[in-house]
């Protein structure tokens, strides 16, 4: 078991910035924090235990049949997730619509089953889904704080105000899908030039 | 049946098991949770009939209630549904409560979920979208610019149309289920 | 038949998978780099939604509604578009070497395009289409697809040429300038079908 399985996921190979996968909920979902943080929490239950799944039965899955198998063990627990969320945080299974489901074919998700844990041992799998996962969630938080600060003036978390109204006339552009692609081109630049990633 | 042939099978086998398996999970977490998701969609709708009509009793009538207080008939509500801008998207319809009094005006409406645009599409929930809806005739009930006297929300046309469509139909679906009770 | 030309415009314009539904967007950035690439992509992905809408939609329609089985539908939506990648990939290999050469590194790339899985989804889950509704919706959607990344492509072909700031080059400015092509589709929003 090694640390830097869990910290090298956080930052330096970050699987928005530096792997650049998982960008569909990541444009789609970023429009309020709170959002962010839903898909977020989706994503590392789904990652987290499809990881470890995966690990397990690695030894008796035939190559021929592994991604339709680790794609069944995915596809089975966003199911799971999405009816826990429906049942205990309704509104936020709204917001997120059809990016709830869609979490079975973020490619973050298969391209973690694939390339780490159907390889490596279940500690080391675990601790990997762990840091891709804070490094997914920190990138969402990052991406939706500018934009919801930007496209409506203030970040509201959960019915809690947590930056007051700062823009009075906020840019709408910034919560519609333009606002999306330009934040991410940016902080992507911005983050090259401090050689961040 | 040879070594060989076994051999070819395991492939199909295995995926078969983690099948099985996960379905059975699934069923299995599907029946826990959903008593409780059809609870949180009731609780949903009561919310917001209480809103509507708060210290009424309500009384389900295939698609809607009719609406007593203190056991004399008051008005009605009928839950509404229909396609706004975060719909398209895949998100879910916009679902509301209309209240009608007897002489066929609205009374108030209520949005109980939707998925619109936060910021934008979203100011639908808020009371001076809302708020213009009552004592509305049916006649009324479009879009200023379609000829009614509702405003719509500067920049939402489509939430603020898709709004007035869903109030709209409900309105003319108990007027026309009073003209026969009569 | 009206219906039928306001599904097909909103999902190609207004709708537009990739530009306003943030769909599809691993293989729009990634094989938007070459003009021929991306039409090729393109062409495998109207054929690979529309196959596998008819197809889920069968099963929803005549397997999960009967059986009460609806919320199975992930799963086996999944599976299916999977199996039929794969069916595909095969076919293609034995039997025509030219398809295979044109389109065979695209099809296993296409399993995980989320937009498939949405377009099949939004067919049968959100909307509740009929089949002729399904056929024309998984067309215009895998049209629009195909739209948004000839556009794409044929801006990153220039951009070749350009010179941007160090930290921008590659990745970076396409965001931007898929920006300002989202921001154009914007435009179509204000069309109500």
């Amino acid at each position: 078991m090694r640390i830097q399985e869990f910290t090298k996921g956080i930052i330096k190979r970050n699987a928005v910035f530096s792997l650049a996968l998982g960008l569909c909920p990541t444009l789609a979902v970023t429009i309020m924090v709170e959002n962010a943080l839903g898909m977020a929490f989706a994503v590392t239950f789904v990652l987290v235990l499809s990881n470890l799944i995966v690990s397990v039965i690695k030894g008796f899955v035939p190559p021929d049949v592994r991604i339709p198998c680790f794609i069944v063990v995915i596809a089975s627990l966003v199911t799971v997730i999405e009816f826990i969320m429906r049942a205990y945080s309704p509104t936020l299974a709204e917001h997120l619509g059809i990016f709830l489901p869609l979490i079975t074919v973020n490619c973050l998700i298969l391209g973690r089953a694939e390339a780490f844990a159907s390889r490596r041992p279940v500690a080391d799998s675990i601790l990997d889904s762990l840091g891709m996962s804070v490094g997914f969630g920190l990138a969402l938080i990052m991406v939706s704080a500018i934009r919801e600060l930007l496209g409506s003036g203030k970040i509201v978390i959960f019915g809690h105000e947590i930056v007051p109204t700062v823009l009075s006339s906020p840019a709408v552009a910034m919560t519609l899908a333009p606002g999306a692609f330009l934040t991410i081109g940016i902080l992507l630049a911005i983050m090259r030039r401090f050689r961040v990633i | 049946m040879s070594r060989a042939r076994v051999a070819g099978l395991k492939p199909a086998l295995v995926l078969m098991v983690i099948c099985m398996v996960f379905s059975a999970i699934l069923v299995v977490v599907h029946d826990l949770t959903k008593g409780k998701i059809a609870e949180v969609e009731r609780e949903e709708v009561n919310r917001a009939l209480s809103e509507v009509f708060p210290s009424a009793e309500f009384e389900k009538i295939d698609d809607y209630y009719k609406v007593f207080e203190n056991g004399v008939l008051v008005g009605y509500a009928l839950l509404g549904e229909g396609q706004g801008y975060g719909g398209v998207y895949g998100g879910e319809p916009i679902k509301l409560v209309v209240g009608v009094n007897l002489d066929k005006t609205v009374k108030s409406v209520k949005i109980i979920s939707h998925s619109e645009t936060p910021g934008i599409g979203s100011k639908i929930e808020e009371e001076n979208f809302l708020s213009q809806f009552s004592g509305k005739t049916l006649e009324d009930l479009k879009l200023r610019s379609d000829g009614g006297k509702i405003d719509a929300i500067t920049g939402a046309t489509i939430s603020s149309k898709a709004v007035v469509d869903i109030v709209r139909g409900e309105v003319q679906k108990i007027a026309s289920e009073m003209g026969e009770g009569r | 038949m009206e219906n039928l030309l306001t599904i097909a415009i909103g999902a190609i314009l207004v709708n537009n998978i990739v530009l306003t539904r943030f769909l599809g967007l691993c293989p729009f950035f990634g094989v938007s780099t070459r003009l021929r690439n991306a039409s090729m992509m393109g062409f495998a992905v109207i054929f690979v939604m529309t196959a596998s809408s008819i197809i889920t939609w069968a099963i929803y329609q005549y397997l999960l509604i009967p059986l009460n089985m609806e919320y199975m539908r992930l799963v086996v939506f999944i599976l299916v578009i999977a199996s039929f990648v794969q069916l595909t990939a095969i076919f293609v290999r034995k039997h025509s070497q030219r398809l295979h050469r044109a389109f065979g590194i695209y099809l296993p790339l296409i399993t995980t395009n989320c937009a498939i899985l949405a377009v099949v989804l939004i067919n049968t889950m959100v909307k509740e289409y009929s089949l002729l509704e399904t056929i024309v919706n998984s067309v215009a959607t895998g049209v629009g697809f195909l739209l948004a990344l000839v556009l794409m492509a044929g801006i990153r072909e220039r951009l070749d040429l350009a010179d941007p700031p160090g930290a921008f080059r590659g990745l970076p400015i396409a965001f931007v300038s898929a920006a300002l092509l989202a921001l154009a589709f914007q435009g179509f929003g204000g069309m109500l079908l």
